[in-house]
């Protein structure tokens, strides 16, 4: 019994040693983060060791499954394109050596204008050129024709604008977001692991201990 | 070297797990009351090395300690990897449940190779430069071959073998280098310290 005493006792130091030596817990699996910026989506991918996945193939596929588009992450593992229709978006990641990861975006993060850009339904600005006739601040002085217009064209500026500005302030919060998703292991889950793990060698000791008795017992 | 899920197909996954479930059969058949820590404990550290990150050569890697469980467990590593991976994969998200099979298979069965390929050198009695080299060739060829089959696993899927399996074998050529030496030391370590352990495993 005494044989693997001393073996343990130098493992689990091991053990031990491996936990302090590596705290920036460092792990192995990809993860995808993308965003939408207009009518733009952006993605980053990196292995949870804070490696960034290089010239991986980030393939888009729709709400039904269909394939979109295809296209390889450049080296700091970033991939964007412009959203080719309104539908939720699934981002698959493939990494090398069998890594994959996805991620969703829900159709209601898409903004149907953005994506619809280059062929703007007509009665969209028409709605506007009315709401903007009906509004109470017009002076009747001036030509409406002019004005509508001008209001018009300012309603559609200033919506643009906002989306720009606020696209470009949440920038950052957005780098923020997609560095910190996909991080390593925290100690609570190493440590609850080996426990695990010294658990499950109680409960095989406890059924082979139980096992040994009743030999012993039938050899009396 | 853990693939994730959604990868490969479900012929391969539950081949895979079909051959895992064999493994993990033959090593539970072989652990005695004695070898009961011990198992836990290498599990316990092959659990806790897949978060060592390596971070030379073109890809994120990371230590499997597979070899080493190989020399000191033989069969049983296929019960012992496959507890530290699933545990891996509810807790850490390596790999996943569905690929908890051909994972095992990729990782155990080159430890049970090493074990046959190169345990007689692991001896009390042999000489030490033949002690220290299979053991580090121990610790190092798993990987390798752990390498190969996962490039193979890919393979059968559709990828095409040699890319795959040459960027996997590059990309781990460091953690064999490491792993070798690990192994080699911790053998070396026992002999001193306890040779009776390592003559009751290869006696």
């Amino acid at each position: 019994m005494g044989d693997f005493k001393l073996r343990p006792v130098f493992l689990f130091s091991l053990i031990i040693f491996v936990i302090l030596f590596d705290m920036p817990a460092f792990a192995h699996k990809v993860s995808i983060f993308a965003w939408v910026e207009g009518n733009t989506v952006y993605t980053q991918s990196k292995f949870s060791g804070g490696k960034r996945a290089k010239n991986s193939s980030v393939i888009i596929f729709d709400s039904n499954g269909n394939k979109l588009l295809e296209g390889k992450t450049n080296e700091n593992g970033e991939f964007s394109f412009r959203i080719p229709k309104k539908t939720a978006l699934k981002v698959v990641l493939k990494a090398s050596m069998g890594h994959m990861a996805e991620w969703t975006i829900p159709v209601e993060e898409i903004d149907p204008d953005a994506v619809s850009n280059n062929s703007k339904p007509e009665s969209d600005i028409k709605n506007s050129y009315e709401t903007s006739s009906r509004s109470p601040t017009i002076n009747s002085g001036t030509d409406l024709s002019a004005l509508s217009e001008f209001h018009g064209i300012s309603r559609q500026e200033i919506k643009k604008l906002i989306d720009e500005s606020l696209d470009r302030k949440l920038s950052p919060i957005m780098n923020i977001l997609a560095d910190s998703y996909g991080g390593g292991p925290s100690l609570t889950e190493i440590i609850g692991g080996i426990g695990y793990i010294f658990g499950l060698v109680g409960v095989a000791m406890y059924f082979t201990s139980r096992k040994k008795k009743k030999y012993r017992l039938s050899d009396k | 070297m853990h693939i994730s899920e959604g990868v490969l197909s479900p012929a391969i996954l539950t081949g895979g797990a079909a051959l895992t479930a064999i493994g993990v059969g033959i090593g539970l058949k072989k652990i005695d009351y004695e070898e009961i820590p011990n198992t836990g404990i290498l599990t316990a550290g092959f659990f806790v090395a897949s978060l060592i990150h390596i971070p030379i050569g073109p890809a994120s890697v990371h230590l499997v300690l597979n070899g080493m469980l190989g020399l000191f467990l033989g069969w049983k590593a296929f019960p012992a990897i496959l507890v530290g991976l699933a545990l891996q994969a509810l807790l850490f998200q390596f790999g996943g449940i569905t690929t908890l099979g051909i994972n095992t298979l990729n990782m155990a069965l080159p430890a049970v190779i090493c074990y046959y390929l190169f345990g007689w050198g692991v001896k009390k009695s042999s000489d030490r430069l033949i002690f220290i080299i299979t053991a580090f060739a121990s610790g190092c060829c798993a990987v390798l071959f752990a390498g190969i089959l996962v490039g193979l696993s890919l393979y059968l899927n559709g990828d095409a073998f040699l890319p795959a399996a040459k960027l996997l074998v590059a990309a781990h050529l460091p953690v064999m280098l490491i792993e070798g030496t690990l192994t080699a030391t911790c053998a070396l370590f026992l002999r001193k310290v306890k040779p009776e352990l390592l003559e009751s495993y290869y006696g």
